[in-house]
């Protein structure tokens, strides 16, 4: 069955939950490699939870169903000069996966874009969600405004928690202005140490860069404004040139793929001691992408990083893994939803 | 509000948890009852409560070790930063330990590289600016107490500040913490992936464990800051003009509404020469650099004339200070028109703007009470200050129920109890209004994952305690409480 509504959510959890039945929580369905193999009872495919519920560009806020095409709500927003500034993400390409990427799967995968450097990340957009647990009770937390501090932050904890904790039914976030221009600028035939460099560089300027990605020996600067604000910006980069746009140039083909987060003068460094056969730097280097065997695979996860395709070895000695799990059961005590993604 | 009853067999161990405590963290244990009656509350003056002891950890240990004693014993337990929140947060409990982390204040670290500073908890939140400005960096969060409040606090409200619409509140600005669980146990959150832990640990109000260190976020000073004031002859007019500016695509560094009655006590109190007889003020800050800032006053300007406002523009720094001494100086100003004062805390959806300050004077007038509107208007945020006499009888109750319908009212029109003081006890029983049962149970559940006793500031935040259950950490209902003795309203 595909669910077209949170009540209809809420009977399916209520089913699994009689039969203590696993589900695996499916909308565009781009994002099912990653996390270590499941083996679910049932599938609840809430592709049907879709569409732009409220949209108000004077309060800079959206809210949509979660299986909202990312091509939709781009298409909506630009109507409108406005964006999500954490830029989400469709990784279908980069996965080989199939379906059409939605809001909820980008959100639930932390799957931000090169602009989060500037506009912080899908956990800083997310206002508010409503949502089924794993009691089958349907609940909301946060808002519909920009600023709220009322009751616990729920909405940061489903960003990247991979559908582990609750169905998502509805989403809101809050929105930017689009610039009127934007223009990627590229310095090339840099070695990984002097990129590094050059991003740093550029990152604690005030250009507010909305991309600083270092791939395959060059530097990309992602810069936005009106004219003389450009103008202005690329004085204060020295030998870059305009481009098309970022090319992370990240083809993983068969390989493994990975990412981390680091502090931005250890990227090389780290970048080094994994000698992947690609990977690239976003965010000032702030965050590593990797394409590897398997061999690599160990030394990817002492690093911390997260497996999105391939065969992650199990977390281990997490300190935080205790309280994750009580958290865990907080919202989803029988273990129903996607169990094993998050491990 | 009635405060809580104490339990009489913790104040019966009270000597016990005194010397114990003497025992964990040495010279830093306050019990005498002059000592404690400096940490008897926060800046929701209304209520003051000694606690039954305060203890001041110099050190995480000493942090953990406190933790875990109050979670073997069964005590109850309130961290403090500054005790500046005026939502009151840091409010201790007569049968509890009062944490304070004001010695802890050791910057550690100041990374330029990486934009991060490292502190402990009992840091200023103006100190870390004070620490990277020579180098061209700031801190962006800044609360009105930021002079005095600490980080520490800052994370536990989520403390926000004039430039939130275009640089976030505490959460955004944070990159990792040092948490100590009530069992005493260090987590650093905020590193590598898995849960967003310390996205849930920020402005949970002290109920989930103790922050003893944070990575914060540090931004580069922009070069070039302008101001505007903008006098309108309707309050409609300037909802217009923030509406416009906003749908223009400009998100101002900080847009500051007041209403005519704040508007005339700034001029009786400073005189920053606002025009007279103006039903309200916007000023607004642009940063940046030179061209976007010149772009966006030139911009700003005109969809205020629009409206039909007087604009006036700051030329120097001296003459953006004077703008912006009217607006700093609301709450002195109009603290001085009466004893006592509420400062409440709404969210709003900005379009409403109009109606909300329409359907306030309607109440104002019916409570006869006097009050005034500030604004964080970019973001919706309210502060509705509210004058009063508590020696008068009766006073006090009618401020505090003149308060509660001001956030019904921002509930019923979309928005939310708090935009950034945090629920604390003074929102504590209108979160039924936001939140129904199901919302509630599933916040409590979150906190039943984190302090299973319900050791950590009760009393705070939710209207009812339920039992966590070990298994599972069920909801019950109704159930057994852990404080059969705490009030219930």
């Amino acid at each position: 069955m595909i669910a077209e509504n949170e009540a209809q959510v809420v009977e399916a959890v209520r089913q699994a939950r009689e039969r203590r039945s696993t589900l695996e929580i499916v909308g565009g369905g781009t994002r099912r490699s990653a996390g270590r193999p499941m083996h679910c009872e049932a599938v609840l495919d809430v592709s049907g939870l879709r569409g732009i519920v409220t949209y108000e560009p004077e309060e800079l806020v959206l809210t949509v169903k979660p299986a909202t095409t990312l091509a939709e709500i781009e298409a909506v927003l630009g109507a409108r000069n406005q964006r999500l500034g954490f830029e989400p993400q469709d990784w279908s390409s980069m996965l080989g996966s199939h379906g059409i990427s939605t809001i909820g799967g980008a959100v639930s995968s932390d799957a931000d874009g090169p602009a989060a450097i500037r506009f912080g990340r899908g956990r800083d957009h997310l206002l508010g969600i409503r949502a089924v647990n794993g009691f089958a009770e349907a609940f909301k937390a946060g808002g519909k405004v920009v600023k709220n501090v009322t009751g616990f932050d729920i909405p940061k904890l489903v960003c990247g928690a991979w559908g582990t904790l609750c169905v998502l039914t509805e989403l809101t976030f809050r929105v930017f202005p689009r610039a009127q221009r934007s223009v990627v600028l590229a310095r090339r035939g840099l070695t990984p140490p002097e990129g590094s460099a050059r991003l740093r560089q550029a990152w604690s300027s005030p250009i507010d860069a909305t991309g600083l990605v270092y791939a395959n020996g060059t530097a990309f600067v992602r810069l936005e404004g009106d004219g003389p604000a450009l103008a202005e910006k690329r004085a204060f980069l020295d030998g870059f040139e305009e481009t098309d746009a970022i090319e992370d140039g990240f083809a993983p083909g068969a390989l493994d793929i990975w990412r981390l987060s680091c502090r931005a003068t250890e990227a090389v460094r780290i970048a080094d001691s994994i000698a992947a056969p690609r990977w690239y730097g976003d965010w000032a280097g702030t965050r590593l992408w990797f394409a590897a065997g398997s061999d690599k695979a160990q030394a990817l996860a002492a690093q911390g990083a997260q497996c999105l395709r391939g065969n992650a070895p199990p977390r281990a000695g997490d300190p935080r893994a205790e309280l994750e799990r009580r958290v865990k059961a907080a919202f989803d005590p029988l273990g129903l939803f996607n169990p094993g993604r998050m491990a | 509000m009635e405060l809580p009853r104490p339990d009489p067999d913790i104040l019966s161990r009270r000597a016990q948890i005194v010397a114990a405590l003497k025992t964990l963290v040495g010279d830093g244990v306050v019990s005498d009852r002059a000592g404690l009656a400096a940490f008897d509350g926060d800046a929701l003056s209304a209520y003051r409560q000694a606690p039954l002891v305060c203890v001041l950890p110099r050190t995480r240990e000493h942090v953990a070790a406190v933790l875990r004693f109050a979670r073997d014993n069964e005590v109850p337990i309130v961290p403090r930063g500054a005790g500046t929140s005026l939502s009151g947060g840091a409010l201790p409990r007569a049968d509890g330990i009062l944490i304070s982390l004001a010695r802890m204040n050791r910057i550690l670290d100041i990374d330029i590289a990486n934009r991060a500073v490292t502190v402990e908890p009992g840091v200023t939140n103006l100190a870390i600016t004070r620490a990277v400005e020579a180098q061209g960096f700031y801190y962006a969060p800044d609360p009105s107490s930021q002079i005095a409040c600490t980080i520490g606090g800052n994370i536990a409200e989520n403390s926000g500040g004039l430039h939130c619409l275009k640089y976030g509140l505490t959460t955004n600005n944070l990159l990792s913490v040092t948490h100590i669980t009530i069992d005493g146990e260090t987590l650093r959150l905020g590193e590598g992936f898995g849960y967003d832990l310390m996205g849930i640990v920020t402005g949970s109000e002290g109920l989930l464990g103790i922050v003893v260190e944070a990575t914060l976020r540090i931004l580069p000073k922009p070069p070039v800051t302008r101001t505007l004031m903008a006098a309108f002859a309707s309050v409609p007019a300037a909802g217009q003009c923030v509406a416009d500016i906003i749908a223009g695509g400009i998100v101002p560094a900080a847009m500051e509404f007041m209403d005519r009655s704040c508007i005339e006590a700034v001029e009786a109190y400073c005189a920053p020469g606002y025009p007279a007889g103006a039903e309200g003020v916007l000023i607004i800050d642009a940063d940046g650099l030179g061209s976007e800032v010149d772009a966006a006053i030139a911009r700003i300007a005109a969809i205020a004339r629009a409206q039909g406002a007087e604009v006036r523009e700051a030329t120097d720094e001296a003459a953006r200070a004077r703008l912006w001494a009217g607006r700093k100086a609301a709450f002195p100003a109009m603290g001085r028109l009466a004893p006592d004062m509420l400062c409440m805390d709404g969210t709003i959806p900005r379009r409403m703007l109009p109606q909300v300050l329409a359907r306030m004077g309607a109440m104002a007038r019916e409570y006869g009470l006097g009050f005034c509107n500030v604004f964080h208007a970019g973001d919706g945020n309210l502060h509705p200050l509210i004058i009063f006499d508590a020696m008068k009888p009766g006073e006090l109750e009618r401020a505090e129920a003149f308060g509660a319908d001001i956030l019904r009212l921002c509930v019923a029109v979309g928005g939310v109890l708090t935009g950034e003081h945090g629920v604390g006890v003074e929102k504590r029983d209108l979160m039924p209004t936001m939140f129904s049962e199901a919302d509630l149970a599933q916040q409590q559940r979150l906190k039943c994952a984190f302090d299973a006793e319900g050791l950590l500031n009760p009393g705070k935040v939710f209207p009812t305690l339920s039992a966590c259950i070990e298994q599972g950490h069920l909801h019950v209902g109704g159930g057994r409480m852990p404080w059969p003795n705490l009030p219930r309203y």
